[in-house]
């Protein structure tokens, strides 16, 4: 089943601040706009960069921990994303805002198995 | 306790005096001495230019490897993700480096310390940085030895005192996230270095640096970087990038070329389907994106290439693998393994001669054609699910991690991983803009190989036709490099953290002892004061150790991944 985190609209500025390339490619040299408070695709953020070490989308133990049912609080999370875990996690508070990673932690808390 | 030769050039055994340098008579390490590769040395990454990974040293043999007990340790410290370095070693000094790109000169009889370097890095940018700080390796010539930074910084550092004698800027790596984590090559008078890229926007590039003043004397970008290459990225996808260069090659005197691994394009994995020409991220083959490439050593100029895998839609990329040089019946072959699991095997302008399969599990396509090199029945997937799982698993059916050849044996003694993946394909939009981010494309994760178990093994095998002499198997896939030695020996170094000695001829194990926590990094053979010695990086953590612990349990569980140290070897 597919989130409903999908349906957000995405202005991810990080990741998919060129989502207007694949359409236009004569617009692909644009720049990247800052962070800004824009929302998030997070399951297209989970395929591009989370998934790589939280396996399944964050369904399951990979390189990094299980995301789905974690039995840490909000705030954990929050604070992990933002300041990552030397060696193990990077940190994303420069390239997120919080109400961003509120979406990501939001996101988490909604995953179920597929 | 061991005897105070250190620096009296006294030798302990006579007829190792005209062998054997003290450091104080330690000459220079140039092309020719690599060329040579003198017995008692290690003096590049792979061994010698001719990426052999093999040491001539006979001392330690089968016939007295039940005496091999640890000579001395070194502890590095700050071991974030392991230690992933391959020593080199000169004129019976050892040079490593630890992760933050720390590099030491021990004394290769003792292991004293004669000095180290620890390079002041951006924190800040490190802790952004995904693949990092794990620093594989340094290279040496012309009195100095040579390291890259996760901050995208060359140095050149003085080899008797460790002293900054350049340091070059190459990267932007506050921009593009990326540094260097690979050993650089030294080859008349030139260094070369390529910068992490597959996972990046980013167009992967390889430089050359004078090696005398630091300055850089060529570029080569790896994702686009000709005209004819420009042409096989659709839609200007080149700015989704990836390529790179991220473990060194090797240089053939012979051509006056470099030959470097190149990895994949990004995003790994793409919803294109089978229509890859035209359609999906990165419409086109995506050149020069895994490939092999010789480029000119003076100028940069792209002289023959081989893409081993076009249109890679796999992140089965050419990086890795070294690029091991021999001759047959009067043929000089290059042999080169992709992590894909297939070994390709060149003439010496990167013509293909022959492609065999060193892994069983393998199913991103049916076969590679061995006279051409054509992929056949590549498997492009669409977005959505992968009912079957792909094989091999992200990690690859070879890692990154070096096998050895044995010209005493004729045999080739490579690592091959037995594992696949489930996968799911997410069609994502364009990534051109660097940051924290990778650039995937799917959700994935490790599976067993259909009806079968993961497993690891090395092979004994003909570099050339792939004929398979023995094969010895591991519950886990080894990651580390492998040693052969003149005194038909084998080492692998294993996940488990086992240091095996096998009979190079036979596969019997000879030896074995734990070096207290997993490996994934180099071994080597060199001499001092006319003792042989066996070097061996342990140390566990990284992009595909991290995976061990969830997946296989066991003493994966408590096994660090931000320690490590160096064990020598040698006779008792």
């Amino acid at each position: 089943m597919k989130l409903h985190a999908k349906k957000i609209t995405a202005l991810l500025p990080v990741v998919l601040g060129a989502s207007l390339l694949s359409a236009a490619p004569a617009r692909a040299q644009a720049a990247t706009p800052e962070p800004d408070n824009g929302t998030l695709d997070v399951e297209q953020l989970f395929a591009g960069t989370c998934g790589f070490c939280h396996s399944d989308g964050g369904r399951a133990v990979g390189k990094g921990p299980q995301l789905m049912n974690s039995p840490r609080d909000d705030d954990f999370l929050r604070n992990r994303i933002a300041g990552g875990k030397e060696g193990a996690m990077p940190a994303f508070g420069g390239s997120f805002t919080g109400p961003q990673i509120d979406q990501i932690v939001k996101y988490i808390r909604a995953l179920k198995p597929r | 306790m061991k005897k105070q030769w250190r620096y009296s050039g006294l030798p302990l055994v006579t007829v190792a005096a005209v062998l054997t340098m003290s450091p104080a008579l330690a000459q220079s390490v140039n092309t020719a001495r690599i060329e040579a590769a003198g017995q008692n040395d290690w003096l590049t990454y792979h061994g010698s230019y001719k990426s052999h990974h093999h040491s001539p040293l006979a001392q330690i043999n089968a016939n007295n490897i039940g005496n091999l007990g640890v000579a001395w340790i070194h502890i590095p410290g700050r071991s974030t993700r392991g230690l992933q370095s391959m020593p080199l070693a000169a004129d019976g000094v050892l040079y490593y480096t630890g992760s933050y790109s720390r590099v030491f000169a021990l004394n290769g009889a003792t292991g004293e310390v004669i000095w180290s370097h620890f390079p002041e890095l951006d924190e800040g940018l490190i802790a952004r940085q995904t693949h990092s700080p794990y620093n594989r390796g340094v290279a040496l010539g012309e009195g100095k030895v040579f390291v890259g930074t996760m901050d995208g910084r060359l140095l050149g550092l003085d080899a008797k005192s460790g002293k900054v004698l350049w340091e070059t800027k190459l990267i932007d790596s506050q921009k593009l996230t990326v540094g260097f984590t690979g050993a650089p090559l030294y080859a008349k008078g030139t260094v070369i270095i390529g910068s992490q890229g597959g996972e990046w926007p980013g167009r992967g590039p390889i430089f050359a640096v004078d090696a005398t003043t630091g300055k850089k004397k060529w570029e080569f970008l790896t994702v686009a970087g000709t005209d004819e290459a420009m042409k096989t990225w659709g839609n200007e996808s080149w700015r989704t990038g990836g390529g790179g260069g991220w473990m060194p090659g090797t240089y053939d005197s012979e051509t006056n070329s470099v030959l470097w691994g190149t990895a994949n394009p990004a995003p790994l994995y793409d919803w294109s389907g089978a229509d890859y020409k035209t359609q999906g991220a990165r419409p086109g083959d995506n050149l020069y994106t895994t490939s092999v490439i010789a480029l000119d050593i003076d100028t940069g100029k792209l002289k023959s290439y081989h893409q081993e895998l076009p249109h890679d839609a796999w992140d089965f990329d050419s990086s890795v693998g070294e690029f091991v040089m021999l001759e047959r019946d009067g043929e000089k072959y290059v042999v080169h393994p992709n992590k894909g699991g297939f070994v390709f095997v060149y003439d010496r302008n990167l013509g293909v001669k022959n492609v065999w399969r060193l892994v069983e599990n393998i199913n991103f396509v049916k076969d590679i054609d061995p006279k051409t090199g054509a992929l056949i029945g590549r498997r492009d997937f669409a977005a959505g699910k992968v009912t079957e799982p792909l094989c091999p698993f992200i990690g690859g059916g070879i890692s990154w991690n070096a096998g050895s050849y044995s010209p005493k044996t004729g045999l080739y003694y490579k690592i091959g991983q037995e594992w696949c993946m489930t996968l799911d394909i997410q069609k994502t939009t364009p990534v051109t803009t660097p940051q924290a981010q990778l650039n995937i494309g799917a959700d994935f994760k490790m599976a067993p190989p259909p009806g079968g178990e993961i497993y690891g093994h090395l092979d004994a095998r003909d570099p050339i036709t792939g004929a398979k002499k023995w094969e010895v198997r591991y519950p886990e896939p080894p990651l580390g490099s492998v040693l052969s030695t003149a005194g038909n020996l084998v080492f692998v170094p294993d996940s488990r953290g086992i240091l095996h000695a096998y009979d190079a001829e036979t596969g019997a194990e000879l030896w074995n002892r734990n070096n207290g926590t997993g490996h994934q990094g180099g071994i080597i053979s060199y001499a001092a004061n006319g003792k042989q010695y066996i070097a061996v990086t342990a140390g566990f953590g990284g992009m595909l150790a991290d995976e061990y612990a969830p997946n296989f349990g066991g003493v994966y569980k408590s096994m660090p991944r931000d320690d490590g140290a160096l064990i020598v070897y040698s006779l008792k």
